[in-house]
Formats: structure tokens, C-alpha cells, sequence
């Protein structure tokens, strides 16, 4: 086969085959300046654990943004859900003494926010982004409120149970992975059996071809005697769903389970730019997460270089990093294509 | 179909709903009407007040401001709700805020001054057809540069507030014109690199501030950048607090507002933003003025932040905005996107913050009840059908109550119950020693109840079902306390008048469904 | 009963409004047999598309009665209309591009094999209910909770295979809820459904590769697909939506040979159209529809082309246009060799050419669809064109922006007056001078808006042209159609243009409207303008014309004098029925 620059951009071979570059470069040089093999391996194991952690709740609900989009709904809200999630969580463990019920809480906390904006978008046809505006600002307030309601405090809340934590002893000898693997929360796993239900769900059920429909297309949806205001009502739901988890991940999933004011610290955006940099596919849902919440921990893991410590002063920039992504694959770095009747809503009296 | 709705009593009460609106449109269309004819012959002084006053009497001008009015009153009634579910007197609140509000008037304007930037610049924006949502980044642009320009260049007292202005103006306009262009010419969708420049613009300036530009000494763990030079301070001009961007803001209504209605720019816009293709058939080149129309949105965000540098804050402090620009979005929605009601908006947002402030010290409820407000006003407005169909709802139930008398009783009654229950449910929520299963019956009793007010409401027979299965669930509440060694008698009394009141509504119904409704 | 039964479908007394107030159809009555293939002939915007979306649950109707073989019904959602075996193949494919074939097809109807079982919906959840009631005094309350959710699962996916029990109507509808959850997210049988397309492609000799993506087929293969559509749904009457439109000659006819078979296989075929060719070739009815109306309905063998085309297009002539004889001018619009094309790519206008002079009127008749739009939006700057060269007067306007265009002294009444002409939301007077604002006298100083001026100004371009409105400052949106229309015609021949292309611009209006604008674009040619008409109708093209071009398929078909013709010869041309020589020349 004839090889062509263009195709070979195009096939999103590109960015994978970057990242590992940059990854192996990275590991490298770090290898060299520690010179020292244990404290090397401890090293890449905490990378790696550290940016499972922090891709997690970021994988989470760019995954919910991806089914509520894919239907056509914009969800700038999921901050807003996140954020709720996170709050519900710790309210509940906090009430019944058991974060499970936390975590089930926190998913229909989200889902709740999420039939809100269902309802303005969807049904009363309202503007998806006011809504959405309207979700985050509500959740913000009320989660801050509640928190003074409830532990009478302001900025943090008592500590309450932890989600346990999954410990995999008979990984313990492998290097790297064995730090890595030790001591995740269930949550990390489950994100990554979610990516795979998502997949499923999204590409081989007739649910999942009906919602992408109801983005694409709405009116063929319609033709095909389907209702469309109820495939993304359920999207809608369902990214709530996922966002209320990935806050719940976030408060009682990590090591300090307790919920902060605006504890979500705008990962509902990043979630958005994993969400448009991974093209609004699982899959690259999952990769950019990774990546994302890779260049997060980046700035950390600089600290314990003592030869790189002076990039901490430049973290900020690997902080943007996500932002920057989004807009040069917008500006047509990258072809990315959003569902093509995202953020309109569907009108079925109008003449064609 | 007609089994699930009150068919007979529906059709008739649209018809004289709308008859009724439209006689009110066309009485208040004929006095305007009236008013431009006398227009014609009046003086020229007085013409164009009168022209002003016929301007006012349209409904295009009315909708809006009905539909912002009832968004926030339905806002007030919902915080009003979460404030005594959360043990808070929302009367006594209400009043800290008003009164509080009303002492501290500069405080008000003080608080209103960088949302009217913000709130203008999205909403110029939006006259082109875009969404600006990221005037955040813009206006971290603008007051960092503002910040700089005052602290390293000395300049004379009258011209050093300006320039720094101007700088604040041009930097935001450069971080709104970046996607104005990506709009035009890539077709990047604005909402989302308005966006996610915010977030690189906070980043960028957190990194100037901790970084390059941090003020210097041993002390400073905060990020912040020197203090101004006197010479570049806004002065105060009311108050402690009100400062002169406040005048700069007024300025910058007025020039929207003439851009807007008075320049080729502002046209060109408007149309483009109402109909694209007309406007390219006319010779209007659309994409040059979306990067424009974003530009001047930035310079607009930018000033936000430089006068609240200028005036307020005397430096660049890290994340010192509390979201100012996205504030901007609910300034713009709610004052409908007109540069004069962005103006009301704004002042009527701070004087939320100025009287969030009064009801945390006098009533003592926390100061973020006023951005759960700010929130629902929102979601209110963002959803126009949902008053509408309120209205719409309301006007039925008045019809249906001049037809016949017992039913429509009986379902406000029901109502009543069933909201009453969702409130009394919700407080039951707190009582958690009586067990997973009362709190999670508890739970469903709350959502169900809004669900069946919500069906009773829309007069939706289903409604009624809803409400009996809540008082089942009633009886089930009680068991489950008295098991707990709760005193349940109340719950017990609610769950029997709510089954009383739903059976009676069921068979009254169905009976009168049955005889009249079947064919139609 | 007999007689009833002999029709497919019967549409009785169909109105329709839209929201806007357009009313797309008026009392419509139409009665398709059982196998026929029924012609629906007229003019865009006549209401045969809407009718048809009405039949199939895509529109509501306002009022009026629909029959399917004997059964009235009230179609909600075109659920109703498929369930009746009626399938719809859109003009504008209600396909989506970046899906497979299969996914395409399968869209709406995937469990179709797979219906659940009301009775195995009972089992299940009756015996679900003894497990939840033991489980519930059995396990800890966070343990329940946790089974509880697994079983739910359990019970939408695996809610089929049991064997019923129970009859409880209540039961029944919460198993039915609960069976179509679970058949939301079973796997798709893709396999199964592509062999099914397969075999549907191979016997009615449609192939077409069932994994296949969309956006990569042509356009004659993703009608085919749109077709397979409806067959996969058992549909047995066919309604196709102009199908021709979009298809090159060769596909035309590999359709109309499927329609053929299908016909023999004993199928109803309802053909949308506004070429007169089609149902000549194809239908053994033919019902004409003229703005909403029904005109009449024909049997194919007592009618002709000629007939056909005036029942379409024939508005009763009303007034006579009195003209003086032309005296054309020097050349003021030159076209050559102009080729454009559409969104999609395909050829529209081929290669183009003729010249406009000063104080003449050049009609260009032909039915919508031939090329006319893009050939009219490549003439103001609005589309580039492929190929060739525009010049008005001296000045070479080839692919410039409509402003540039415009101020090279061309004028332009777009065709489709709501999303070219006016913006809607704008009040008259800033109607009024759109295109013109940035210029004296609408301006006071450069760049700010002379509001005192364009108002007076507009006072009396209301005037002179008589648009009845309650004041300037009123919207467009409330005017009528017609007055409208005035509104864009005073603007456009204010501006004192060279040229003035007007495309449809009586499309929809009354007669007096029209007899206004009719005259105006005459008292415009005697002041030495140059008018390019361009319009669908017959009467108009020969009445206010001097000279007529005809226009079929992108090209130039005929040059008449208009004095010097009639409305069968028009109506053969532009029917595509050339005259020997010229068919040759545009074979070649």
C-alpha cells in the first residue's frame, strides 16, 4: 500500500504513537537522573498508579459526556454533576456509616442533576448551555450550602469512610506494577469494565445505534418511528449517572474522604476536552483520560526528580496542556467530528 | 388518548385563553398605535419620548421582561423551600437580604460592576449568533494586563487609569478574537475554545502571578502579582467600595446599546446573527464579523477585569475572580440579551451579593444560598416553556373551574396533600436512626409526590394513581417507624387523609370519565 | 365495502397549516388503488411532500380523514404508518451517514424477530417478586440492595427464554415496559440482519454491500438502501419522494426497472415528482397538485405531457401585460461556458452561456430543480462556480463576494424570500436597507447608522410601493407574503442597479402582487435595466419576457422569442422533449 502523509494523520496513528514516544523518553531520562533501579521502579509505580487515580473520575465523565453528546444534548453541566456526586457521597457514608450506599447515592444524586437539565434541554427545548451554566452554578451553591447545613463548617467536611481499597498481594513482586496495582480503589477497575460496557452498549445494541441517531440525525430517528426526546432523555440520565460516579470516586474514593468546596476544581472541563480530544468514542474517551490525567500527575512526579524540580515552576503549562489539545485539534490539527445535530433541539413541526 | 387526559374541559379553555392574551395584545397594540399617530403631529421635543413610550407598549418588549420576572420569582419560591427544609427561616432571610441590600445600595452597584462588563460582552456576542461562554479567560487577560501596565509603568494621574483600561481591553479582545477566528475560518465551534481558553488563560496568568511577575518579599504565599501605582487606581466614588468602573461600566451600556442600534458594525451583526444567509446575500461577510463580534466581547470581559484591578482589588491576586464571567452568561440570559436589561440584571445580582452578605449575619443562613439563587434563576429562564406551561396550566384550571365545581376542588386539595408531603418526606430524609428502609421509602414518597403534583397539575388522570401509591406508601412509613419505636401517629394521619382524598378523586373521575369521555 | 376495499389508501379532505401560517395543503382528497402506481405531479412547495409526510405520520394533519385498506387511522408517529406496511423514501434521505448500511436499515425496527413475550415477561417478574420478598428478609439491607440491582439486570436481559404464567393486565404492561428495556440493550443481531438485506438486495436485484458505510456510497446506492429500507420493513406501499432528483440518467433507469418488479410483485407505488417524463414512463395514474390544492387526478392513458405541464403549471391569466416593444442595449450581462456545482459536488450547471442587454427581459423557464438556483446563486457571488466566466458589463465578476457583485451594479431577488431576502426578526425599515446600510444616505458619518434618514426614506419606499404595514418600525414577520415580497423589490431596485436578477419572485403571491411586480420589472427594463427572470411558471416567462431561455439538467435547452412561442413548446422543453437538432447538440 501506497503510503501517504495525509492518511497516516488522519488514522489517529499519530498521537498514540507521540505519547509512547514521549512516555519511553520520559522513563528514560528519568531512569538515567535517578540511577538507581529500586528507587526508579518505585518511581514509574507511583506514575502509574498516580495517574490511574487521577484519570479515573476524568474517564468517568467524559464517558457520561460522551452519552449524553453522542444523543445531542451538550452537557457542560457535568462539572455541576461531578461536583453533587462528590457531596452526595460523603453525605450519605457520613449518615449510614457505609460508603457503598455513598456510591449508590452519589450515582442518582448525579442522575438527578441530570434529569434537570434533561428536562429544559430535551422536553421544554431550552438552550443547553444556559442549562447547563444553570447546573454548575446550582451545584455549586448548594453543595457549599449543605456542607454548612449538615457538618456546620466551611471549605471541608469531616473525614467519614473510605471506599475499600483493592489490594492485589500476588502482584506485589512484579516491579512497577506491583507498586502500581496495590492499593487502588474499586472504582479504577470498574471504570475500566465501564469503558468496555460503554463500547458495547454504544456500538452493538440497538439503544446505543438509536441514541446516535438522535445525534446525528434526529428527524431519521423520527422517520423510523422512534421517539427522539426519549433516547436523550436517557442519555442525558445516564451521563449523570457516570459524572455522580466519577465525583463519588473523587471524595470517598481516594485517600482523604472528605468532600471540599468546589472540590471538582474544573475536572468537569477537562472531562469535556478528553471527551472532544478523544472524538466522542469510548475508546479515545479512555486514551485521553489516560493522557490527560497523565500530564495532571506529571507535575508531581517533577517534585521527586530532584535534577527536574525547577519544571515545577513551569507546572501550570502542563496543567494546560488539555485545553491547548482541545483547540489546535479544533483548529484542524486533528479531525474530530461531533455528533452533527449536537446541541440542537429537535422540532418536529417545521417544514423541511 | 382521552382517556388520559381531561379531553372536554381542555379544547375550550385554550381557545379563550389565547383569545384572552391576544385582546390584550391588540388593546395595548391600538394605544400605541394611538401614541406613534399623535407622535407624528407632537412637537419635536416631545417626540421622541413619545416614540420611546410606544416602543415600550410592544410585547416583543414585555415578553422578556415577563418571563425574567416570573423566572425569579419562581427561584425565590424554590430557595425559599431548600431554606426551611434546611432549618433556615427564609422570611426573616428574605428580609436580611432586602433590607440589607437596600443600606448598602453602593455596595449593590459595587458588586453589580464587573457583571455588567461580563454580562455585556456575552450578550453582545450573542446578538451575532455565538456563545461566548469563556469571558472568564478574557477577563483574567484583561486584569492581568491591567495589573502590569499599572505597577511597571508610572504615568500621570489622569492618563494612567486609561491606558491600563486599554490594555485590559486589548488583552481580552485578543483572547476573544483567537476563536473569533477559529470560528471563521476552521469552524471551530466557539462554545467549546471560548471554554477551554478560559482555562488556559487562568493558567497562564497563575503562572505569571507565581511566577515571572510575583511580588517580591519573603512573606507572600499567595501568588500575586505588586501592588498598582496610586496613579492607575480608579477612585471611589460612593461609599467604601464603589469605584469608578462603575461609571465605565454605565459608559459601556450606552456604547453597546449605540453600536448596537446605531452603527453599520452593529447591524451587520444583528443580522448576521439573526439570519446568516440573508446577510451573505446582502453582501454582509459573516465570518469577519464573528471574529469581530467575539473580539469586542473579549475587550468588553477584559475591562471587567481591569477595572475590578483598578478599582478593587489594587493588584493581581491568583483566582481572585468568583466566577465573574460565567455570572456573565446568567447576567445575559436573564436581562435577554439587550445592553439595558444586562444593566438591570447585573444590579440585580449584586444586590444578591450585597444582601447575601446582611441574611448571613442577621439570619445567619450561609452567603452561598445567593449562588443556589443565582443558579435557579437560571434554569428557570433557560426553560421559557416551563412558565408557559405554567401559565397555560393555570389559565385551564381557572376555566375548568368555572365549568364545574367538585373536581377541580378535589384535585387542589390533592395538590395540597401531595406537596405538603413531598416537603414533610423531605424532612423525614434527616431522621436516619430509623433505618435504610424509612429513609429510602422516604426517598421514593418525596420524588413520587413531585412527580404526582406535577401530573395533577397537568390535570393528568395518572396523577391521582401516583398520590394513592404515595399514601400506601404513607402506611408503609408509619409500620416501619412504629417497628423503630418511633411516634408515627402523624405519618399515619397524612397517609389516611392523602388515600381519602386520591380514592375519592378516582372514582369521581373515572365515573364522570366513563359516561363523557370514551369517543372523544 | 367493495369498493373500499379496492383502495390502498385513502386521504380525505387533508388540511394542513404549518406554524408561520403557510398553508401547505387545502382540502386534499386522494384515493390510490390497491397495486397501482400512482403519480403525485407539481410544482416544489405545491404540498405532495407534505401530503405524503401526513400519510406516513411524519406531520400531523389539521383535519381530515386517512383510510389504509379500510382501517381509518391517526397516525402519531410514522410507528403507525410502518405497522400498516406503508414505507417513505424522503427526498432528502433520512439516512445517517456515518453508519453502516445494516445499522442504517435496521434503525427502528432491530428487535423485529426478537418481540418479547408478554407471558415470559409475567414469569419472570412474579417469580422476581418471590426472590426480591425473600431476599428483602434474608440480606443485610446494602447486600439487598446490591441483588436487587443484579436481578433487575438479570430480568431485562434474560426476560425472554421462561415460559408464562398469570394474566393480570397491570403485570402484563410492566413485563411489556420491562421487555422493551431488556431489548434495548440486548447485542444486535447484525449478522442476521445483514444476511436478511442480502438477501432482500440480491432478489430485487438491488446490491448493495451491507457493511458498508453510508457516507461512502453514491447517491444512487444510498437510495437503494433507503428502498431496502422500506422492503425490510414489509412495506407494501411505497411512497419515493422525488427520486429522481438527485440520480444521473443510468441510475433513473436502473430504478425504474426495480419499481417495475415491484409493481409486478403486486406492490402500490406513490411517485412523487414535479418532472412531467417520470409518470408518463412509469405511473398508471396521475394526480396534479397546485399550491395545496388537488387539481385533478388522470388516467396516463387519456392524458399527455402538454396537459399535464398546464395543469401544473397554468395559473388562470388574469391581465394582460402591456409592454412596448423592447429596444435592448449594449451587453450588460455576459456569461460563458459557465459550469457550477452543488453542496455535494454533482454537476449542476453545465456549461452555460448567453448574454443579458440593457432594456431587455431574459426569461429562463424550466421546472425547479434544473440547475436554475445554483446557476442564479454562481451570477450574485454567492456559490463559486467551476468553470467559466461572468461579466457585468466590463467588470469580471467570477467567484467575487456578493458585495463586490453587488457593487458592480447587479441587484438580486433571491429565490427563497425567507432565508435569502429578509431577515424576519428585523423591523421593515431595517429591512429596507439591507445591502445598502453601509452607504449614503443611510449613513450619517462613516459607520454610524443615519436612523433619522432610512427612517423617511423608508416612509416612502412604503409609500411608493404601496406595502401595507402598520409602521416601519414593525417587523417583517408580521407583513404578508406579498407585501413581503414588495419589500425586497423596492429595496433591490432602489439601490438603481444595471442588472437585476429576480428568481421566482411571484412564487406564492396573489394576484395582485404579482400584477405590481409584473409591471414594475417592465417600467425597470424601459429605464434601460437588465432583468434576468428567472421562474417555473409558464404564463409569467411569456408574458413579461422578451426573449426565453429554456433550461433543462444544467443545460441550456432552447432560445425562444416570446412573441414567437407558445405553452406546448415551452411545456415540451422544458419537460426535456428537445426538438431533433438540439437533443443532439446536448447529447454531445
Amino acid at each position: 500500500m501506497e503510503f501517504s502523509m495525509k492518511r497516516f494523520l488522519r488514522r489517529d496513528v499519530i498521537i498514540p504513537v507521540v505519547l509512547l514516544a514521549s512516555i519511553t523518553i520520559l522513563l528514560k531520562l528519568t531512569y538515567d537522573t535517578v540511577d538507581d533501579t529500586e528507587t526508579f521502579y518505585a518511581l514509574t509505580g507511583w506514575l502509574l498508579e498516580a495517574t490511574l487515580q487521577s484519570a479515573t473520575p476524568l474517564i468517568l465523565a467524559a464517558l457520561g459526556g460522551m452519552f449524553s453528546e453522542k444523543s445531542g444534548v451538550v452537557n457542560i453541566g457535568l462539572e455541576g454533576m461531578m461536583l453533587i456526586g462528590a457531596f452526595a457521597a460523603v453525605a450519605a457514608t457520613y449518615f449510614f456509616y457505609d460508603p457503598w450506599i455513598g456510591l449508590i447515592v452519589a450515582v442518582l444524586a448525579g442522575g438527578a442533576l441530570a434529569v434537570v437539565h434533561a428536562i429544559i434541554s430535551v422536553k421544554m427545548k431550552g438552550n443547553h448551555i444556559v442549562s447547563g451554566t444553570g447546573i454548575i452554578l446550582f451545584a455549586a451553591g448548594f453543595t457549599t450550602l449543605m456542607l454548612e447545613v449538615i457538618w456546620n463548617r466551611k471549605g471541608m467536611s469531616e473525614q467519614v469512610a473510605a471506599l475499600p481499597k483493592v489490594s492485589m498481594p500476588f502482584l506485589r513482586d512484579i516491579p512497577i506494577i506491583g507498586v502500581a496495582f496495590d492499593n487502588l480503589s474499586p472504582i479504577v477497575y470498574f471504570t475500566f469494565v465501564l469503558v468496555i460496557v460503554s463500547w458495547y452498549v454504544m456500538y452493538r445494541t440497538p439503544f446505543g445505534l438509536r441514541l446516535r441517531a438522535a445525534g446525528e440525525d434526529p428527524s431519521t430517528l423520527d422517520a423510523a418511528g422512534v421517539s427522539v426526546e426519549k433516547y436523550r432523555f436517557v442519555g442525558v440520565v445516564i451521563s449523570g449517572l457516570l459524572a455522580g460516579l466519577g465525583g463519588a470516586y473523587l471524595s470517598i474514593g481516594r485517600e482523604l474522604p472528605a468532600f471540599g468546596k468546589q472540590m471538582t476544581a474544573g475536572r468537569g472541563f477537562i472531562a469535556l476536552a478528553a471527551l472532544i480530544f478523544g472524538n466522542w468514542s469510548p475508546l479515545g474517551v479512555l486514551i485521553a483520560g489516560l493522557f490527560f490525567g497523565f500530564l495532571d500527575t506529571l507535575r508531581f512526579f517533577v517534585g521527586f526528580v530532584p535534577a527536574w524540580e525547577w519544571v515545577q515552576g513551569y507546572s501550570q503549562f502542563l496543567q494546560m496542556m488539555p485545553f491547548v489539545l482541545v483547540v489546535l485539534a479544533l483548529a484542524g490539527i486533528r479531525k474530530s467530528v461531533p455528533p452533527k445535530a449536537i446541541a440542537v433541539p429537535y422540532e418536529k413541526e417545521v417544514k423541511a | 388518548m382521552s382517556e388520559n387526559r381531561l379531553q372536554d374541559t381542555r379544547e375550550p379553555s385554550n381557545e379563550t385563553q389565547t383569545s384572552l392574551l391576544s385582546r390584550i395584545q391588540a388593546d395595548v397594540e391600538q394605544i400605541r398605535i394611538k401614541l406613534v399617530n399623535i407622535a407624528e403631529e407632537a412637537p419635536r421635543p416631545i417626540k421622541p419620548i413619545i416614540v420611546a413610550v410606544a416602543k415600550l407598549l410592544t410585547w416583543t418588549f414585555w415578553k422578556p421582561v415577563i418571563w425574567a420576572i416570573f423566572s425569579v420569582i419562581l427561584a425565590v419560591i424554590t430557595s425559599a423551600v431548600i431554606m426551611e427544609l434546611s432549618g433556615y427561616n427564609s422570611s426573616e432571610a428574605f428580609i436580611a437580604l432586602i433590607t440589607g441590600a437596600l443600606r448598602q445600595f453602593d455596595r449593590v452597584l459595587f458588586f453589580s460592576t464587573p457583571l455588567i462588563f461580563t454580562g455585556l460582552s456575552v450578550a453582545f456576542v450573542f446578538k451575532s449568533g455565538l456563545f461566548n461562554i469563556g469571558a472568564e479567560g478574557q477577563l483574567y487577560m484583561g486584569s492581568m494586563a491591567a495589573a502590569i501596565l499599572g505597577y511597571i509603568i508610572p504615568l500621570p494621574y489622569g492618563v494612567h487609569p486609561l491606558v491600563c483600561l486599554a490594555t485590559g481591553v486589548l488583552a481580552g479582545a485578543l483572547w476573544g478574537f483567537l476563536p473569533g477566528l477559529l470560528k471563521a475560518y476552521r469552524g471551530a465551534h466557539e462554545v467549546v475554545t471560548t471554554m477551554m481558553l478560559t482555562y488556559t488563560a487562568i493558567l497562564f496568568t497563575q503562572w505569571l502571578a507565581a511566577g515571572p511577575l510575583k511580588e517580591p518579599g519573603e512573606f507572600q504565599w499567595n501568588a500575586q502579582t505588586a501592588r498598582i501605582l496610586e496613579t492607575a487606581e480608579l477612585p471611589t466614588i460612593w461609599g467604601n467600595y464603589l469605584h469608578a468602573g462603575f461609571l465605565v461600566a454605565i459608559v459601556c451600556v450606552i456604547v453597546v446599546a449605540f453600536i448596537l442600534n446605531r452603527t453599520v458594525m452593529g447591524y451587520e451583526m444583528r443580522a448576521v446573527g439573526l439570519n446568516e444567509a440573508a446577510a451573505e446575500t446582502a453582501g454582509i461577510n459573516p465570518k469577519k464579523n464573528m471574529a469581530l463580534s467575539l473580539a469586542i466581547g473579549g475587550g468588553l470581559a477584559g475591562l471587567a477585569g481591569a477595572s475590578e484591578v483598578q478599582g478593587n482589588l489594587h493588584r493581581f491576586y491568583n483566582l481572585w475572580s468568583p466566577g465573574l464571567g460565567f455570572d456573565g452568561i446568567t447576567v445575559a440570559v436573564l436581562g435577554s440579551n439587550n445592553p439595558f436589561g444586562c444593566l438591570l440584571a447585573a444590579i440585580f445580582f449584586g444586590f444578591l451579593r450585597a444582601g447575601g452578605n446582611a441574611m448571613h449575619q442577621q439570619a445567619h443562613v450561609p452567603i452561598e444560598m445567593v449562588g443556589v439563587m443565582q443558579g435557579l434563576v437560571v434554569l428557570f429562564v433557560a426553560a421559557p416553556r416551563l412558565v408557559q406551561w405554567m401559565a397555560d396550566q393555570s389559565l385551564d384550571y381557572g376555566k375548568w373551574f368555572s365549568v364545574e365545581k367538585a373536581r377541580p376542588i378535589l384535585f387542589i386539595f390533592n395538590m395540597a396533600i401531595v406537596l405538603y408531603g413531598a416537603c414533610f418526606s423531605f424532612s423525614l430524609l434527616g431522621e436516619t436512626q430509623l433505618g435504610l428502609a424509612f429513609i429510602g421509602i422516604s426517598a421514593a414518597v418525596s420524588i413520587l409526590s413531585i412527580a404526582a403534583f406535577f401530573l395533577l397539575f397537568a390535570r393528568n388522570w395518572r396523577g391521582i394513581i401516583v398520590s394513592l401509591i404515595v399514601s400506601m406508601c404513607w402506611f408503609a412509613l408509619a409500620v416501619i417507624g412504629m417497628g423503630a419505636g418511633a411516634d408515627t401517629g402523624f405519618i399515619f394521619l397524612v397517609g389516611l387523609v392523602q388515600a381519602v382524598l386520591s380514592g375519592l378523586s378516582l372514582l369521581l373521575v373515572k365515573g364522570v370519565g366513563q359516561s363523557k369521555g370514551g369517543g372523544a | 365495502m367493495e369498493q373500499e376495499g379496492r383502495y390502498a389508501v385513502e386521504l380525505i379532505g387533508i388540511n394542513k397549516t404549518f406554524p408561520g401560517g403557510i398553508q401547505a395543503n387545502k382540502d386534499i382528497t386522494l384515493r390510490i388503488r390497491e397495486g397501482e402506481v400512482h403519480g403525485l405531479l407539481g410544482e416544489n412547495g405545491a404540498g405532495k411532500s407534505t401530503i405524503m409526510n401526513i400519510l406516513y405520520g411524519f406531520l400531523s394533519k389539521d383535519s381530515g380523514r386517512i383510510i389504509i385498506r379500510g382501517e381509518e387511522i391517526e397516525p402519531k408517529s410514522p410507528q403507525d404508518a410502518i405497522d400498516r406496511g406503508v414505507g417513505m423514501v424522503h427526498q432528502h434521505f433520512k439516512l445517517i451517514p456515518p453508519l453502516t448500511v445494516t445499522e442504517n436499515v435496521i434503525l427502528g425496527l432491530e428487535p423485529a424477530s426478537k418481540k418479547p413475550d408478554r407471558d415470559n415477561s409475567l414469569a419472570m417478574i412474579s417469580a422476581s417478586l418471590l426472590v426480591l420478598f425473600l431476599m428483602y428478609f434474608f440480606l443485610p439491607p446494602v447486600e439487598f440492595l446490591f441483588s436487587a440491582a443484579v436481578l433487575l439486570v438479570f430480568l431485562t436481559v434474560l426476560i425472554r427464554p421462561l415460559q408464562g404464567i398469570g394474566n393480570s393486565a397491570t403485570l402484563a404492561r410492566f413485563g411489556r415496559l420491562l421487555g422493551r428495556l431488556g431489548s434495548d440493550v440486548l447485542p444486535l443481531g447484525f449478522d442476521d440482519a445483514a444476511k436478511r438485506i442480502q438477501r432482500i438486495a440480491d432478489e430485487n436485484g438491488l446490491l448493495v454491500d451491507p457493511y458498508a458505510i453510508v457516507q461512502d456510497l453514491s447517491v444512487g446506492l444510498q437510495q437503494r438502501v433507503e428502498v431496502i429500507k422500506t422492503l425490510y420493513r414489509e412495506a407494501d406501499i411505497l411512497i419515493l419522494d422525488e427520486p429522481t432528483s438527485v440520480l444521473t440518467p443510468q441510475e433513473v433507469d436502473e430504478l425504474f426497472v426495480t419499481l417495475e418488479t415491484f409493481k409486478e410483485s403486486g406492490k402500490t407505488i406513490i411517485l412523487i415528482t414535479h418532472k412531467l417524463r417520470e409518470p408518463m414512463a412509469l405511473c398508471d395514474r396521475i394526480s396534479v397538485l397546485r399550491d395545496g390544492a388537488l387539481v385533478g387526478t388522470v388516467n396516463k392513458d387519456e392524458t399527455s405531457a402538454e396537459e399535464l405541464a398546464q395543469m401544473m403549471v397554468g395559473r388562470p391569466v388574469v391581465f394582460t401585460v402591456e409592454k412596448p416593444p423592447a429596444t435592448p442595449g449594449e451587453i450588460v450581462l455576459n456569461v460563458n461556458d459557465l459550469k457550477v456545482e452543488d453542496h455535494r459536488g454533482l454537476p449542476k450547471v453545465i456549461g452555460v452561456s448567453f448574454q443579458v442587454r440593457a432594456g431587455e427581459i431574459l426569461g429562463i423557464a424550466g421546472v425547479e430543480g434544473n440547475g436554475q438556483t445554483e446557476l442564479v446563486e454562481a451570477l450574485v457571488g454567492l456559490r463559486k462556480p467551476s468553470g467559466g466566466a461572468i461579466f457585468v458589463g466590463d467588470i469580471h465578476t467570477t467567484g467575487k463576494n456578493p458585495r463586490f457583485v453587488r457593487e458592480a451594479g447587479v441587484s438580486h431577488i433571491p429565490e427563497d424570500r425567507h432565508r435569502r431576502g429578509l431577515i424576519l426578526p428585523f423591523t421593515v425599515e431595517e429591512n429596507l436597507i439591507l445591502g445598502q446600510h453601509y452607504k449614503p444616505p443611510f449613513i450619517s458619518m462613516p459607520g454610524i447608522l443615519a436612523l433619522d434618514t432610512f427612517g423617511s426614506i423608508s416612509g416612502e419606499l412604503v409609500e411608493k410601493y404601496s406595502i401595507k404595514t402598520t409602521g416601519v418600525d414593525s417587523f417583517a414577520n408580521t407583513l404578508s407574503g406579498g407585501n413581503q415580497q414588495k419589500l425586497i423589490v423596492a429595496r433591490e431596485l432602489e439601490s438603481s442597479p444595471k442588472l437585476l436578477i429576480a428568481a421566482q419572485p411571484t412564487r406564492g403571491l396573489d394576484v395582485g402582487a404579482t400584477e405590481f411586480i409584473h409591471k414594475t420589472l417592465i417600467s425597470m427594463r424601459d429605464q434601460g435595466v437588465a432583468i434576468l427572470l428567472v421562474s417555473a411558471e409558464l404564463d409569467e416567462i411569456r408574458s413579461v419576457t422578451d426573449r426565453i431561455l429554456v433550461m433543462f439538467d444544467g443545460r441550456i435547452v432552447g432560445e425562444k422569442m416570446s412573441d414567437e412561442t407558445d405553452a406546448q413548446e415551452l411545456g415540451l422543453l422544458m419537460a426535456g422533449h428537445l426538438d431533433g437538432e438540439e437533443q443532439t447538440e446536448a447529447i454531445n
